[in-house]
């Protein structure tokens, strides 16, 4: 069972503290401009220790979550803190295989592997956490099984 | 040789299009509009524009239909088309899942048709022909199948009869269809028809329950004002009267809607067999023609409800990947039931005859997953509760908000009876799951459409060690956003399942490509184009010893 970069929790913790002084600037802005007056004033601090808190916890949580294997016939993922979602994608079923960075992954260093099969739940199968060398070489590890294991048409 | 659309199609494309200029037209002239200008002669120059709009319009049709021509070739259809900017298309026949024809009342008249080739990539219609003769789409329709056939037997063991003996087929309900539909397949057997007592039943069973929303907004909205001060002349029991009386109105309005709908949607339904095909067709003022390949069916599912099932009735829907046949995708059609209503045991014979499953006997969750929907229910309950005992408060109504705690046992019966419907079933080559209460669905998936398996477990479910395992396939997610999912199962045997359910994609992947069956389809082209069914059937079952068939031997061929 491989785990992800422990990278990955910085960018989440930064991702849920955006998210988080984003919602708290709204509040801020609604109370500054619109005033209403059953609005409390540490409301928008509220807003941003609460959200965040709770964001920098799921992020911590969903790291020690995240296991990821590349087994025989298939790659298994596991995931999820609330829900704990367990994933099986048989090579065989594998239409493509792509590696992404966004800028803020870039910024970390840090690259996704994303798996595309033809179920009806499309991309859903994402692996974040990579360095890009892993991610690269995931990809193609991925791509080299599908290819061995490819039958006449994968739908 | 390519060839171009029906001459027919300039006309009713124009009118397709040019309602609006006429509509235009006549409002203008009618309402007495004046340009800036022009003084009386404002109409004249209106006509003017109008007609310079038309005959462009006509110009531009006629060289849509000239430039557009089509070819079906040994390996692709060729589509060459576009009046300004040219588009050239090769379909690949292999990856062409269906092709639909679909015909309104005024194309029946001019006896034209729109043909729709659907592949399995995104949710659009890959091709459209707008407009062909019916004979030429129902040419296409059958071409298609044959070429497709020759292309997957290569050997050319089994000589595809290039004629197209003419057999007029007409059918049991064939009412408002011209006697020109030919089926020249010489195996084409009529597997369903739906007659009238069925399509009266039909009708009588379909409710829309889009009605009372539609009627909740229109009330809500416009009379909003009124109803509020007729609630405030009225005492409390005659308002519960009221209350009842608005309920059965919508009820029945709702069942007169659903009624009508599905009477028009399903008029003259008939399915027939057509080599390795099926073929529909339906619709009272909006005919449909459509094919489903047997070797692109991703999942069965038969669909019921409490009234259905206490008097024996069932639905077939059948999932091809990316696109269910009748989708909302092509032209805007309502419903997508391979088979809107049947008998159980006649629907059960036909999913026998497409995916040999045999007998099913269902696993259901353990019983403390019934604690869980007992407690989701009463939530339900608790809350409808507390919105009757809120409104009632805030609006001092006297209204009996307690009555709705009379919904106490309902909920104990519906948590029963949502455990008792759950259930999953591993079978030779096939996995079935049965979800839901009101709206039953059974999923029948073969094991070689899975294209990844999902376990999940949310908090509640690991308090009380359960899991869902979801299989997802190719199919569309049309059918209420449901995949095949064995719910609420204990989590040793989510793991179990994890591991089996990949270990047989697995299995069913190296037999389908060893060539043996496993999944329907494969035998279909070895076998001898048989005029029998149940041989047919019977070498599906034959192919795998421990395939265990346990349905009646009489297999739906005539009704």
């Amino acid at each position: 069972m491989n785990r992800l970069d422990p990278r990955i929790r910085i960018l989440w913790i930064v991702r849920s503290i955006l998210t988080a002084a984003v919602l708290a600037g709204i509040v801020l802005g609604v109370s500054r401009f619109v005033d209403p007056t059953w609005l409390p004033g540490w409301l928008p601090a509220a807003v941003f220790v609460g959200v965040g808190g709770l964001g920098v916890a799921f992020a911590v949580l969903r790291y020690r979550a995240w296991r990821y294997e590349v087994r025989e016939d298939s790659l298994y993922l596991e995931r999820g803190v609330l829900t704990r979602v367990r994933t099986v994608v048989p090579f065989v079923r594998i239409q493509h295989v792509d590696t992404s960075r966004s800028p803020t992954e870039r910024l970390v260093g840090l690259a996704s592997t994303v798996v595309y099969t033809a179920g009806s739940r499309g991309a859903d199968v994402s692996v974040p956490g990579l360095t890009p060398s892993d991610a690269d070489d995931l990809r193609e590890r991925l791509k080299r099984l599908a290819i061995r294991s490819e039958g006449e048409d994968a739908v | 040789m390519p060839r171009s659309l029906s001459p027919l199609s300039v006309p009713y494309r124009v009118f397709q299009r040019g309602g609006g200029i006429v509509v235009f037209l006549a409002f203008a002239v009618g309402g007495g509009v004046t340009l800036p200008g022009l003084g009386p002669a404002g109409p004249l120059v209106l006509v003017g524009v109008a007609l310079l709009a038309v005959a462009a319009l006509v110009g531009y049709e006629v060289a849509y239909v000239r430039r557009f021509s089509y070819e079906l070739a040994a390996e692709t259809l060729d589509i060459d088309s576009g009046v300004f900017s040219r588009r050239s298309r090769e379909i690949p026949l292999r990856r062409i899942q269906n092709v639909d024809i679909s015909r309104n009342i005024v194309q029946r008249g001019l006896g034209i048709a729109v043909v729709s080739f659907e592949t399995a990539g995104g949710g659009e219609t890959e091709a459209q022909l707008r407009f062909v003769t019916f004979d030429e789409a129902k040419r296409l329709q059958r071409e298609l199948a044959r070429l497709k056939r020759g292309g997957a037997v290569e050997s050319g063991s089994e000589a595809v009869a290039t004629d197209e003996g003419v057999s007029v087929d007409e059918g049991v309900a064939g009412g408002g269809r011209p006697s020109t539909a030919t089926f020249a397949e010489p195996e084409s057997t009529e597997l369903f028809a739906l007659d009238r007592s069925e399509l009266a039943i039909l009708g009588a069973l379909s409710v829309d329950f889009r009605v009372p929303g539609v009627l909740f907004i229109l009330v809500s909205t416009v009379g909003s004002t009124v109803i509020g001060n007729y609630l405030e002349s009225v005492p409390g029991l005659a308002l519960a009267v009221v209350a009842v009386v608005l309920v059965v109105a919508v009820a029945l309005v709702s069942w007169i809607a659903g009624a009508a709908a599905s009477i028009i949607e399903y008029y003259g339904f008939r399915l027939v067999r057509s080599g390795d095909e099926l073929q529909y067709e339906r619709g009272l003022l909006q005919r449909y023609d459509g094919s489903i390949p047997f070797d692109k069916i991703q999942t069965l599912t038969i669909a019921d409800n409490p009234l259905k099932r206490y008097f024996g009735y069932a639905t077939l829907y059948i999932e091809t990947a990316g696109y269910t046949p009748g989708s909302s995708g092509a032209g805007g059609r309502g419903s997508e039931a391979a088979i809107p209503l049947a008998k159980r045991e006649h629907v059960l014979e036909l999913v026998e005859e497409l995916e040999p499953v045999g007998d099913v006997s269902f696993e259901r969750p353990p019983k403390r997953a019934r604690r869980r929907y007992l407690v989701r229910y009463l939530l339900v309950v608790a809350v409808f509760a507390g919105a009757l005992y809120g409104v009632s408060a805030l609006l001092s109504l006297p209204f009996p908000w307690w009555i709705s705690l009379s919904l106490l046992p309902v909920a104990v019966l519906f948590a029963h009876l949502t455990w008792r419907n759950r259930g999953h079933w591993l079978g030779e080559h096939h996995v079935v799951t049965r979800n839901g209460v009101l709206r039953r669905e059974t999923k029948i998936v073969p094991y070689y459409r899975i294209q990844t398996v999902i376990d999940s477990r949310s908090v509640f479910q690991r308090r009380l060690g359960l899991a869902t395992v979801t299989v997802d396939t190719a199919g569309s997610l049309s059918l209420g956003g449901q995949d095949a999912a064995a719910v609420d199962v204990s989590s040793a045997r989510a793991d179990e399942l994890r591991e089996e359910l990949e270990a047989r994609l697995g299995r069913a992947v190296d037999a389908y490509r060893s060539g043996r069956a496993g999944i329907g389809i494969a035998d279909e082209y070895n076998s001898e184009a048989g005029t029998n069914h149940n041989e047919e059937a019977g070498t599906h079952g034959g192919g795998d010893s421990g395939e265990a068939t346990g349905t009646p031997e009489s297999q739906g061929d005539e009704r």
